[in-house]
């Protein structure tokens, strides 16, 4: 009988790549099923499209290089699920395909494929997208009225009859002090509001974060110590900044982006101190991008930058168990 | 209450196969191949030639040197061959083939009554015995170490999946082992004794609880989590000290022994009998009646799962899941420190395809020295040697538990210990 040999240990968890990804793009079912119900079929659409970009990119690019197959670990799947999650529910279809593709090939693949680029391909995408087409990029939509007929407002979307509005981030920009009276905490919550088509729901986003944490896909440190740091930022940044807690954290992408982005691997420092740092240093730079910068959104932005920071962090090797500091060597004689 | 290291992994521990089995005495084969080698340090000297009578103790292969142990006949009868054989490990060592006449005569040393420290330091000497836990560190030497020893720590945590050796032994054998380590411990001159068992062994608990009832021997239980046994991890967990990360017990008083290192102690002490049997768990779906069994040192594994009779199987490992070997085939044979014997099916046995690392932090989370084995992992696969010592190789302890969390199987422990050799080689 021919029997297998190989090195300890001969028992592993049955947990691979695809298994992760799998339930991350579940995870992120959650926002998209909200999405879809706020702004109609559009933009769902738009995710479907992200998707499936993402694929084909990756797909391609391991054709042209010739390399191993890499779709099936869902990874790509997931970039373009969240990069279309990150836009408008008005985005025409070739905003998508343009920043999946780009995405994939220049931000993930170019730089080594899963584990081993830098920045976090979805973030990328958008700001890439932002800075290219910034008109379609920030024309938001009121979430649709069903009340004039559910079939008109559920594909407005595609006849373009959905009427623009201003996102609760446009209406906080600038002010400090009070918070304008155009803000309503609980439609934020609901994800009654104008938006990207996965940032808007708050529900959905926390369902997803309590999924993700059952089948400990993400490290909770990454979203809390975000929030809890942005949280402190606004109290900071804002007159009367406590009114502003809860207005800073509902609106734009915060919560999606510490839910599924912050928590991306590559991306993300390994040592649970390189962690804290990171996801600190990301939630303060969100907010004083609101506050302080031209821009109106600061998430992505504070990703990208935090992600080129990782290097650096992973240079803070733990000691190991039971350090002691190296005694200096008496001078060899 | 419990006590816990940090991090580690929960594995299934499969020991309901073999749990409430008692040991049972397996009679030996024809011949009996015994290697001279049993036990980390120089091999023994074969000190008897072809045709001469042996009997089960007799002494065939004298210890060369100080950290080096004495190897026994198991049975009685004649020496036929001295001939080179793959042990567990694939090297090729000297084994002494005994033909079994079948009459287990026995040969035994003198029983000794109120032993000094130097008589029980002699007769582990001269029985031969070596670490029962897989190590199989000399236990003479073990017992004389340079430094003051504070604290005997028994080490009964059994915290390799499917093994129930030890627990076994706790259950069956309770006094005897309370007696063993009470010479172990009169030996070092330990002020404290503490026997560690993991909470998923209530029933062991009880049983060294009574035994130790009236000593001051204390029994502590451990949280159940792996690699509570490892010497580390268990010496952390029972005394807070941290062994230094290039130490060794002995730096911080202390000395782990294992349950049943302690039990062979007694019985050389007791009744005179050298080290040639072998308590061990024989399990795993591919073997029909899965067993704990009483074997003689020398018997090949193939008789041993004759014996228990086998299903198909595709891997066969000495010693547990998680750091033992796995052997290409079945004929090395029972060794001193060979807890058990796993015949693993394809559902039990895990497929290994590595996958590019998703850099998802896992192992780092998991590794017991607080390590980060991916990026050895990486930097070894680019061969940034000088790199890769940054991340402090040399502490890994070779558990497994960076591995076996990995989704991407990546294969971490072999790339610790390629990272150690590689160090060891050019840095110095
Ligand atoms: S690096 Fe070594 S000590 Fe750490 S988990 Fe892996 S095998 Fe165990
Ligand atoms: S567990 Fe595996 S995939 Fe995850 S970081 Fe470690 S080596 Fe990479």
């Amino acid at each position: 009988m021919k029997l297998q040999v190989s090195s300890s240990p001969h028992i592993g968890t049955k947990l691979t790549t695809q298994k992760i990804m799998g339930h991350v793009c579940i995870a992120l079912l959650f926002p998209t099923i909200a999405g879809t119900v706020m702004f109609g079929i559009y933009s769902f659409v738009v995710v479907l499209v992200a998707a499936a970009s993402a694929v084909l990119a990756e797909f391609l690019y391991n054709k042209i290089t010739r390399q191993p197959l890499t779709v099936n670990d869902l990874s790509a799947l997931v970039t373009g699920m969240i990069l279309g999650l990150n836009l408008p529910p008005t985005a025409p279809l070739f905003v998508p395909i343009v920043g999946s593709f780009f995405a994939i090939m220049i931000v993930k693949m170019l730089f080594g494929g899963i584990g081993r680029n830098f920045a976090n391909p979805a973030a990328t995408a958008r700001l890439f997208l932002v800075l290219s087409w910034t008109g379609f990029m920030t024309n938001y939509a009121a979430p649709v009225d069903y009340s004039q007929g559910f079939w008109k407002a559920f594909v407005s979307g595609f006849t373009k009859e959905y009427v623009t509005s201003a996102t609760p981030l446009t209406a906080l920009k600038g002010a400090s002090g009070a918070v304008p009276e155009s803000i309503n905490l609980l439609d934020m919550f609901l994800g009654r509001i104008g938006g990207s088509i996965g940032e808007v729901c708050a529900v959905a986003i926390i369902l997803g974060f309590i999924y993700l944490m059952i089948f400990k896909i993400i490290d909770w440190k990454l979203p809390v110590v975000y929030i809890a740091a942005s949280a402190v930022a606004a109290l900071v940044f804002y007159k009367n900044g406590w009114l502003f807690i809860l207005p800073t954290l509902l609106s734009g992408g915060l919560l999606f982006a510490a839910v599924y982005m912050l928590t991306d691997y590559s991306t993300s420092p390994n040592t649970t101190i390189g962690r804290i740092i990171f996801a600190a240093g990301a939630g303060f730079l969100t907010v004083l991008f609101r506050r302080y910068s031209g821009m109106v959104g600061g998430v992505s932005f504070a990703i990208v930058l935090m992600n080129l920071t990782v290097p650096l962090l992973d240079r803070i090797i733990p000691k190991p168990f039971g350090y002691v500091k190296p005694k200096k060597e008496a001078a060899r004689g | 209450m419990s006590y816990l290291f940090n991090r580690g992994i929960h594995p299934k521990d499969k020991k309901e196969l073999t749990a409430d089995l008692p040991f049972e005495v397996m009679s030996a084969p024809a011949k009996v191949y015994i290697p001279l080698c049993q036990h980390i340090g120089a091999p023994a000297k074969a000190r008897v030639s072809v045709g001469d009578r042996v009997k089960a103790g007799t002494l065939i292969g004298e210890a060369t040197g100080f950290i080096s142990a004495n190897v026994h006949s198991s049975v009685s009868g004649t020496v036929v061959a001295i001939e080179q054989r793959e042990n567990a490990a694939g090297r090729k060592i000297d084994h002494i083939v005994i033909e079994n006449d079948g009459l287990y005569e026995e040969e035994a040393l003198p029983p000794l009554e109120n032993p000094t420290k130097m008589d029980i330091f002699t007769r582990c000497y001269d029985a031969g015995i070596v670490g029962m836990g897989g190590a199989t560190f000399p236990t003479h030497v073990k017992i004389q170490p340079n430094k003051p020893i504070h604290t005997l720590i028994i080490n009964g945590a059994e915290c390799e999946p499917y093994i129930t050796a030890d627990y076994r032994m706790m259950l069956e054998h309770p006094k005897e082992i309370v007696e063993g380590i009470s010479y172990i411990k009169t030996v070092l001159g330990a002020q404290k004794v503490v026997i560690g068992i993991e909470d998923n062994k209530p029933k062991a608990i009880d049983a060294m609880q009574a035994a130790v009832a009236g000593t001051d021997i204390t029994v502590q239980k451990l949280k159940t989590k792996y690699p509570q046994g490892g010497e580390k991890q268990l010496i952390h967990a029972v005394t807070k000290l941290k062994v230094p990360w290039t130490g060794l017990p002995a730096d911080v008083g202390v000395i782990v022994v294992n349950v049943t290192t302690a039990f062979v102690v007694y019985e050389a002490i007791k009744l005179g009998k050298p080290s040639y049997t072998r308590f061990m768990t024989v399990s795993g779906k591919g073997i029909k009646r899965p067993a704990n069994l009483i074997v003689r040192v020398g018997t090949p594994f193939e008789d041993v799962v004759d014996y228990l009779g086998h299903n198909d199987y595709v891997k066969a490992i000495v010693g547990g899941p998680m750091m033992g070997l796995s052997i290409a085939n079945l004929n090395p044979v029972v060794a001193k420190g060979n807890s058990s014997l796993l015949l693993l099916d394809k559902s039990e046995e895990r497929e290994i395809e590595p996958t590019p690392c998703i850099n998802c932090g896992r192992c780092a989370m998991a590794c017991p020295m607080r390590l980060i084995p991916m990026m050895t992992d990486r930097l070894i696969l680019k061969d940034k040697i000088a790199d890769s010592y940054k991340y402090h190789p040399q502490c890994c302890i070779e558990c497994g538990c960076c591995a076996y969390v990995c989704p991407a199987d990546r294969p971490l422990v072999q790339s610790q210990r390629l990272a150690k050799k590689l160090i060891k080689e050019r840095m110095q």
